[in-house]
């Protein structure tokens, strides 16, 4: 019932958004990290993650009138772009190397239950308490050492730890809970 | 194992990851172990600047605005700080800018400028473009009149005058005999279109003679809703309202489509494509009006006309309500 009303719910953001598009920043608060997940589990650096979904809802954004509904969630057809940019990327890197293109074709699977965990995972890092949040994307998103984290916050190394600590383990106890 | 000694075996483990080794001193406890691996999770985490940044550039992109000015990176900070500089295309770029402003100068310095021989005559300009009804903020471009909730129907009379903008609705009966500022009814219609009324105002299709301003609400003639005259809704213009999508009206959903057989001739000749058809999807959802707006020829249009008919929709809504709803259908011709 409730998978029921979030694509009819879903199916009415799509259509608001394709007659308003100013209304498409519903659809992407809700699909970004879906994306980004799926981006960042085939790039081997930030920078270029951060490329490929930046077009993938750019190339949205202009296709969206073109979208039709048939049942299927729009993250299906994001990740289609998203699939579609990579493989666009790696025959431009890869030019003459055929093989090399085919393998990495072969890594594109929509439905990888990682990708689907990390991004309940990123949405959970952004309900954490403030001081944890910030702790986890000091240390994990910038890669800053402890000692600097606690630096900057004028907190001690000790502190720093158990933020940390408590946050992994509130996101892990949150993540056990879900399905 | 105290609390303490856990966050230190995870903050050891954690460094470990970022350093790509396994930490000496193993085995790890196994809760440090499951921490570990939200944490190798957490390394592919977005960064928050970067999801507002692009959230913002939609943002304006939708609105069809140009990208923020400081989306630009720059060579004396980092820019916005999601972009970091990249020197050489720093280099090539400040290169290149400074090649057109070099030519743009020279362009300038090199080229006589003469006075321009102006032409005295006047031009009366003709508009030639038909009227085109201006939608109403609401979304209401569908015609459909209203009423005063009389309890018989709107009689018989002939339509008011037409304009691009209606400031009074006709009415058949006038309730205020002394208005304060007095406005002549018109309906939203192209303005050229010759109905002014000789005659008693009120509804043409209709047969009663009783006067009647309607059973309907919002001050027209008719049964509907609105400050038009007929039978529609959310309009001050005329007729049965066929809506839009968007603005608070749904798009019809088909919810029985049967596949439109293939042309013989089409098929020998293997011939696929699509044909697109206008088409008025009515408050019960049966298809009517069908017109075909892009032809695919040998017999095809004929069989996507013959597959639409028999289709049935979930009819388009608006404020709750299944209204008539204009939309392009599409046939999709395909050989397997």
């Amino acid at each position: 019932m409730n998978a029921l009303a979030d694509a009819a719910n879903e199916r009415l953001l799509i259509e608001a958004a394709q007659q308003d598009p100013t209304r498409f920043a519903e659809l992407y608060e809700t699909n970004f990290n879906r994306v980004y997940a799926y981006v960042a589990r085939r790039v081997t650096d930030r920078a270029e993650a951060e490329d490929v979904t930046a077009e993938v809802f750019h190339t949205a954004l202009i296709n969206l009138r073109r979208f039709q509904w048939r049942g299927v969630p729009f993250a299906a057809w994001l990740v289609r772009i998203a699939a579609n940019a990579l493989a666009d990327r790696w025959k431009k890197q890869s030019a003459g190397k055929e093989l090399l293109v085919e393998e990495r074709g072969e890594e594109i699977a929509d439905d990888d239950p990682q990708v689907e965990r990390n991004a309940m995972l990123f949405q959970l890092v952004e309900r954490l308490p403030p001081d944890q949040r910030l702790v986890i994307f000091r240390r994990f998103v910038e890669q800053r050492s402890v000692r600097e984290i606690a630096r900057d916050l004028g907190r001690s190394e000790g502190a720093v730890k158990q933020l940390q600590f408590r946050a992994l383990e509130s996101l892990r106890s949150q993540m056990k809970e879900r399905p | 194992m105290s609390s303490v000694a856990i966050c230190e075996e995870l903050d050891f483990a954690i460094d470990g990851m970022f350093a790509d080794v396994t930490p000496a001193g193993q085995p790890q406890s196994k809760e440090v172990r499951n921490l570990l691996n939200i944490a190798v999770a957490l390394r592919e985490m977005p960064r928050h600047e970067f999801k507002s940044r692009l959230g913002l550039e939609l943002g304006w992109r939708a609105a069809g605005r140009p990208l923020a000015p400081n989306n630009a990176t720059s060579v004396f900070q980092q820019g916005s700080r999601l972009y970091p500089v990249q020197g050489r295309s720093f280099a090539y770029s400040a290169a290149f800018h400074s090649a057109m402003a070099a030519a743009i100068f020279l362009c300038f310095a090199l080229v006589k400028v003469q006075p321009l021989m102006q032409s005295a005559s006047e031009h009366t300009a003709t508009m030639l473009q038909p009227y085109i009804a201006v939608p109403l903020a609401s979304g209401r471009v569908s015609g459909g009149g209203g009423g005063d909730h009389s309890k018989s129907p709107a009689s018989h009379g002939e339509l008011p005058r037409m304009t691009a903008q209606q400031i009074s609705p006709p009415v058949v009966q006038i309730e205020n005999l002394k208005p304060r500022l007095a406005a002549e009814p018109t309906v939203v219609g192209p303005p050229d279109t010759s109905t002014i009324a000789k005659n008693q105002l009120g509804d043409p299709l209709s047969k009663l003679m009783l006067p009647s301003n309607g059973t309907g609400i919002g001050g027209g003639i008719g049964s509907g809703e609105g400050g038009g005259v007929g039978s529609g809704r959310g309009g001050p213009g005329i007729g049965t309202g066929i809506f839009h999508i968007g603005n608070g009206v749904s798009a019809p959903r088909p919810i029985f489509t049967p596949e439109p057989e293939y042309s013989d001739e089409a098929r020998q000749a293997k011939f696929q494509g699509i044909v697109s058809m206008w088409a008025v999807i009515g408050s019960d959802g049966h298809p009517r009006s069908l017109r075909i707006v892009r032809s695919l020829g040998m017999g095809l249009d004929e069989k996507a006309l013959e597959a639409v008919r028999s289709w049935r929709f979930e009819p388009g809504m608006k404020d709750g309500h299944a209204v008539a709803v204009e939309m392009i259908v599409e046939v999709d011709f395909h050989l397997f």
